[in-house]
């Protein structure tokens, strides 16, 4: 098997591509009547899938692996828990799924990258979903410490009122492209003059 | 022509030009009584064969070989060889045996689903089915095997690849069914439930003159996925869904309507009632996984609809309109639905509200343009093929002849004079 495409991936850090790396691989070997079952990297192969927020389909190659791998391997068991804490929603669960187990050196690379890339995603849900929410709150889903959170939060613009330990969340102005280019309004205004003509 | 050795010298000889091959082509199919009784001894001559250069000769003497019995051994063996072929032969020499090399292939799912390794067949399948299809817009037998060794494999990702083409071209009503059943499951697995209820809505519409179990199946998960993703589901059927499709279906899909009446009444204790009496058939049809999706979609359906009343309401409210045991649980329903774009809304936690807001999409931007623009030229393209469709088939001689003998059981007045013109707006 040649695993060069997935390690320069990893090497790189190009860790969205990876879960395609894989299933290509995968189905490339298998066609050719390989046994790959024993020395897949499944729980790489499962991160890339996380990384990519792409929960179904980490599901669907859990229910792939081997019994024996599951039991031989605890790394492939750890990196599925955190598809299921995500599949569940369980915000906090992620981030204890993450912490509880000692990655091998390399799986770190793309689980730090993934942490660190859900705080962020959680932040930003907390902006869009919440005016007020309390410091205990912020720290489970950013997966900091109560101290941390409130620091991580007032340095993007909320504010704390210490009395209740509730942050006000500051909502972002989203700048979206508004310009319009000349030559679609055009267009659309084709298809109407087509349409009432 | 008659001894294999003359047989190798011309599938050699001849696979140059497509003159050339299309003269072996004539050879190789006046030799079919030959290949036929010599199949045992043919095998041995692929070795002195390419499958990239000799890809038409190959392909005669593969279906040749393959059409005997064989035993499990042997199946790992031709697995591997049809695979190699596959992946190497040339697709203009094979699209002049479009039959055979069909049959290869499905003798080869056949042998993969026998070994029990799907995925084995699956990229092949996928390169089949590239190199046979004239374009994207051509469904070929082979689309629905693939789907099929997708879900046995559990390759989900990959099937969905499949499905974003356009089909226009269909070769075999049947093909078209289980592509879509196949497809829809594939879509319900990715929790693509507009593309789902598409592909599951193109079966149970499609012509048919006797009912198949493709299209009771597809009507139960129809139902179901109906009810997940709009929330409700009309038991009136399209006016072009065939008549055999209307007066049938629904006999064989008791407990699923009786779920949409349940749903309707928006309690989760009827639904959940209603899902207890017929547990054991939704888990014989399997699909009590999709029915489990439908309680969960009402909390959400319910929620939705306290939107459309209330500008703010406390979470508590919210727990006990629709059922839900804390403010807490109701808090992350809310929250999820945020996530998912299903609501506009912000928790205030410190005084346990919800506020409900509006769209935010203003139907200016740039981006909401571009989409407007491609699904306004998708539309164009779609109705350029219909008019062409229309005008091949009111010239078609064996349309105009029926429907000449057809307009005589009618009143003069139901009809144009001229049949043509009726059709060709």
């Amino acid at each position: 098997m040649d695993f060069s495409a997935l390690n320069d991936a990893l090497a790189s850090k190009s860790y969205d591509q990876i879960a395609d790396i894989c299933d290509t691989l995968m189905l490339q070997v298998s066609s050719q009547g390989v046994i790959f079952q024993d020395e897949w990297p499944y729980a790489i192969h499962l991160l890339g899938h996380i990384y990519i927020n792409d929960i179904n389909s980490a599901r669907f190659l859990w229910k792939r692996i081997p019994l024996a791998v599951k039991e031989s391997q605890p790394e492939v068991v750890a990196a599925w828990k955190i598809g299921q804490k995500l599949w569940a929603r369980d915000y906090a669960g992620v981030y204890e799924a993450i912490r509880e187990f000692n990655w091998s050196p390399e799986a770190q690379g793309i689980v730090a990258s993934f942490s660190e890339f859900y705080t962020k995603k959680m932040f930003e849900l907390l902006v869009s979903a919440y005016s007020t929410i309390s410091t205990q709150d912020t720290a489970l889903f950013l997966g900091l410490n109560a101290d941390d959170a409130a620091n991580y939060a007032l340095q993007r613009g909320w504010t704390l009122d210490l009395s209740s330990q509730m942050l006000t969340v500051k909502k972002q102005v989203v700048a979206t492209e508004q310009k319009l280019d000349s030559s679609k309004l055009q267009r659309l205004t084709e298809y109407v003059f087509n349409l009432e003509h | 022509m008659n001894s294999v050795e003359t047989l190798v010298a011309q599938i050699q000889g001849l696979s140059g030009s497509i003159s050339d091959v299309n003269q072996l082509h004539s050879l190789l199919k006046q030799s079919e009584d030959f290949f036929q009784s010599e199949s045992t001894r043919l095998a041995s001559l692929l070795t002195e064969l390419d499958p990239s250069i000799h890809s038409l000769g190959y392909l005669y003497i593969l279906e040749a070989c393959t059409s005997a019995p064989i035993s499990k051994e042997q199946a790992s063996e031709l697995v591997l060889s049809v695979a190699r072929f596959i992946n190497l032969c040339a697709a203009e020499q094979i699209r002049l045996a479009p039959d055979k090399f069909t049959s290869v292939c499905k003798r080869f799912k056949d042998q993969v689903m026998l070994l029990e390794d799907p995925m084995r067949g699956v990229a092949p399948m996928l390169t089949a089915i590239r190199k046979l299809q004239l374009s994207t817009e051509h469904l070929t037998t082979l689309h629905q095997d693939f789907l099929l060794l997708c879900l046995l494999a559990k390759c989900y990702k990959t099937g969905l690849s499949i499905l974003e083409d356009d089909i226009f071209e269909i070769d075999q009503p049947r093909d078209f069914f289980l592509y879509c059943y196949y497809g829809g499951m594939i879509c319900i697995g990715h929790k693509k439930f507009s593309k789902a209820l598409e592909l599951l809505h193109n079966v149970v519409t499609a012509p048919m003159s006797i009912l198949n179990a493709i299209a009771v199946e597809a009507y139960k998960k129809y139902i179901l996925v109906s009810l997940i993703h709009l929330g409700q589901f009309s038991i009136s059927f399209p006016k072009y869904t065939s008549s055999v499709a209307q007066r049938n279906l629904k006999n064989f899909s008791q407990p699923y309507l009786e779920l949409v009446n349940s749903y309707g009444t928006g309690k989760i204790s009827e639904l959940e009632t209603s899902v207890q009496a017929n547990n054991e058939k939704f888990e014989f049809d399997q699909n009590l996984g999709l029915v489990k999706q439908v309680v969960s979609s009402m909390y959400k359906r319910n929620i939705q609809r306290l939107t459309q009343t209330y500008l703010t309401l406390s979470l508590q409210d919210i727990a006990n309109t629709v059922q839900l045991n804390s403010a807490k649980e109701a808090e992350m329903h809310v929250l999820q639905m945020i996530q998912d774009g299903e609501i506009y809304a912000t928790i205030n936690q410190k005084d346990g509200m919800v506020r409900f807001l509006e769209d935010p999409e203003q139907y200016k931007t740039c981006e909401m343009i571009e989409r407007i623009d491609s699904s306004i030229q998708r539309i164009m393209m779609l109705s350029r093929k219909l008019t062409h469709m229309d005008e091949q088939l009111s010239c078609d001689p064996l349309y105009l002849a029926k429907a000449g003998k057809e307009r005589q059981r009618f009143d003069f007045d139901d009809f144009d004079t001229v049949p043509s013109s009726k059709f060709t707006i």
